[in-house]
């Protein structure tokens, strides 16, 4: 059987077990004071039974049985609460305040403690029965004194404070219980929402959102870091999706290409025309674009999983920088381009030096690309005033339109007018998930300006800190 | 010369094994790392191509123990995952180079070429002769048929390469590596240009080009 769901909730739970204990504590607590009350009550009225008894054999002694008996007479008139009995050696009544000892087999003995119930008619005529004390006494003549007294009183007082202790704590079960049901219907309607949430995530919308109270409590923020994750879960879903179709597009093209032009070569080879060698040729280049392009996301796709680079080193920037100067100046001097290198000796940076070396080859090959034949590129290496190691090419070609600069940094983006010369359009993706490895960024900016025909360029800074 | 695929992939392994035999090497296949490890032992063999990710025992572990054991056969590792510290963690390990999967099969022969000729050149030269093309590596000085060339330090690193490795087939991606010593798709033909630089210095004025470019996979100095 299923217990209602309210029962089953966690703060429930959680009250009931904070309720067990509680009572667990009440009850000992309860029964520690009864014990000790109820020896307290006994002890005292044995004490007092103990200094009557004394001071009633003071009177013997002094005045002997006669005198005792007429003690006993007066106290008893009196307001003394306790009970008499004087008694010969064999135990016949001489006097007192009740007819026979509740002291059973007394013997020989000297003294003797009892503990026995009263039965008295009250007003009503009702026989009642109330616990009382007793002391018996052979005295130096050989009578017998017995003396007790009426523990009833303060046995029921103890009773009551007993009885309002149970009575508390049944309230405070009560109360408890009804406390739990609250906590819970009200934790249960918070979580609710977000156990909603879940489900339909579960279910495949990834556009569920849980509702932020505005309480500002733990359920708001957990409810908001469930959005955030959420937001964050989609758009990395969004990028996997733009990216699968961007991989398609870039991949089905080439491929289409490729399967045309070895069906057509083989056509024409089965009649005995045609070129197959450079049918081949061509295959084999149209395959190789194909594994760049797949290089480029697959190395994106990895420095973004792991968030850091792999197998960072310790290294001077500087031999970088002369490195990729020295093997793209070549390219651009075949472009009739003016390449310029102003680098600054001795910047250490810990990074991936392949990464690093990937990431500035991609902006050194699209300034190349995108500048025109006589045009003019710059690679300068320098320490940013905050420290950081910054990189940047700048060049005189078409540049950037300033809205259209954050895309370009997306994957597969390529502007309208870059359709023409070859590329995925992964270029600036990966120097940005490099940086971003790296604790850096990139940052795209106007490059030298409009003059004489040309420009206004990019220039492109490839920011990252330096080694600690 | 005899080369052992040790691959688990086996249509991979065929297509290896296809083309290597057309390109003139004896091979072999052992589909996992035990198997390989014992075929490397019992056999001799001039080249090992080893695939990282395979059962039973993986490629790095079939190195290491090889290493081990004193066998000192060049290694080309072969790795589907492609993240720099697995290129570190198999040069490591003892192999000798190293190449990512999805690869040119020209990379992958010129690299099995430059690795199988590794162990003829063993000792130490001043001088480096390929047909009427000299080298000193002393001096740092080039001649053709008694003419002297120019070369830039750069240059020179990349006629060196070319000459210690003359009559094979050099893949780009090697050079990249080898002479510059980074490992990165340039993008653009950057080394193309470098050649073609140094094509004009050693080439130039001479009735016969020596550097010759071999179409699909790279470039090849001929004597």
């Amino acid at each position: 059987m299923r217990l209602p769901r309210l029962l089953r909730t966690t703060p429930f739970r959680l009250t009931l077990l904070f309720l067990a204990l509680f009572a667990a504590a009440a009850a000992a607590f309860l029964g520690y004071i009864y014990i000790a009350t109820a020896g307290e009550v006994n002890r005292r009225a044995d004490k007092e039974i103990s200094r009557e008894m004394e001071s009633l054999q003071a009177a013997y002694r002094l005045g002997g049985a006669d005198a005792l008996n007429q003690t006993l007479v007066e106290r008893s008139l009196g307001e003394r609460p306790f009970l008499y009995l004087l008694m010969t050696p064999d135990g016949k009544r001489l006097s007192g305040s009740i007819e026979e000892s509740p002291v059973a087999d007394f013997g020989d003995a000297k003294d003797k403690w009892t503990t026995f119930t009263l039965t008295e008619t009250d007003l009503d005529g009702a026989e009642v029965k109330r616990p009382a004390r007793g002391y018996q006494v052979r005295l130096d003549q050989g009578e017998i004194l017995f003396v007790g007294a009426d523990v009833g009183e303060s046995e029921s007082y103890v009773m009551k404070i007993v009885r309002a202790l149970w009575g508390a704590g049944a309230l405070v079960i009560v109360l408890g219980l009804a406390g739990g049901v609250l906590i819970s219907r009200n934790v249960s309607a918070s979580m609710g929402g977000l156990a909603e949430v879940v489900n339909a995530v579960r279910s495949g919308d990834l556009k569920a959102r849980a509702r932020v109270r505005g309480t500002r409590d733990e359920y708001d923020e957990l409810a908001e870091g469930l959005n955030d994750m959420l937001d964050r879960i989609e758009r990395l879903m969004g990028g996997l999706r733009h990216a699968g179709d961007a991989i398609a597009h870039d991949l089905r093209s080439p491929l289409t290409r490729l399967r045309a032009r070895v069906e057509v070569a083989l056509i024409e080879a089965e009649n005995g025309k045609g070129d197959p060698m450079k049918a081949l040729e061509q295959a084999l280049e149209d395959t190789d674009g194909v594994l760049k392009t797949f290089n480029a996301v697959l190395a994106i796709a990895r420095l973004q999983a792991a968030g850091s680079a792999p197998d960072p080193q310790l290294f001077d920037a500087a031999d970088l920088a002369s490195d990729m100067a020295e093997l793209y100046e070549a390219v651009s001097e075949e472009k009739d381009q003016t390449f310029e290198a102003e680098i600054t000796p001795g910047l250490a940076i810990n990074a991936n030096r392949e990464f690093m070396a990937q990431a500035l080859a991609n902006i050194l090959d699209n300034a190349i690309k995108y500048t025109p034949e006589g045009g003019a590129i710059m690679l300068r290496l320098r320490r940013r005033s905050s420290g950081d190691v910054e990189f940047s090419v700048t060049d005189n070609g078409p540049g950037v339109p300033e809205s259209d600069r954050p895309r370009v940094v997306e994957r597969f983006v390529r502007l309208e007018r870059s359709r023409s010369q070859p590329g995925a359009g992964l270029g600036l993706s990966l120097v940005s998930a490099v940086a971003a490895a790296h604790g850096g960024r990139i940052e795209l900016a106007e490059g030298a300006g409009e003059y004489d025909g040309r420009g206004p360029g990019l220039r492109v800074a490839f920011v990252i800190p330096p080694a600690s | 010369m005899r080369i052992l695929i040790i691959e688990d992939d086996l249509e991979a392994a065929d297509a290896m094994k296809r083309g290597l035999t057309d390109a003139g090497y004896e091979c072999l296949h052992a589909p996992d790392g035990e198997e390989g490890l014992k075929a490397a032992r019992d056999g001799e063999f001039d080249v090992l191509i080893v695939d990282r990710m395979m059962p039973k025992m993986n490629g790095v572990e079939v190195v290491e123990t090889l290493r081990r054991e004193g066998d000192g056969t060049p290694v080309l590792f072969l790795s589907a995952l492609g993240e720099i510290d697995d290129r570190v963690v198999g040069l490591k390990a003892g192999a000798d180079d190293y190449l990512v999967k999805p690869y040119a099969f020209a990379e992958l022969t010129a690299r099995v070429e430059a690795l199988s000729r590794r162990r003829e050149t063993g000792a130490v030269a001043t001088t480096l002769k390929v047909g009427e093309l000299e080298m000193n590596l002393i001096a740092r000085t080039v001649h053709r048929a008694g003419t002297e060339i120019d070369l830039q330090p750069r240059e020179f690193q990349l006629l060196e390469f070319m000459m210690r490795h003359a009559g094979q087939s050099v893949t780009r991606t090697m050079l990249l590596e080898k002479v510059w010593e980074y490992h990165f798709d340039p993008q653009t033909n950057v080394i193309d240009v470098h050649i073609s630089r140094l094509r004009s210095k050693i080439d130039k004025g001479f009735d016969r080009p020596m550097l010759q470019t071999v179409r699909g996979a790279g470039y090849r100095l001929d004597a």
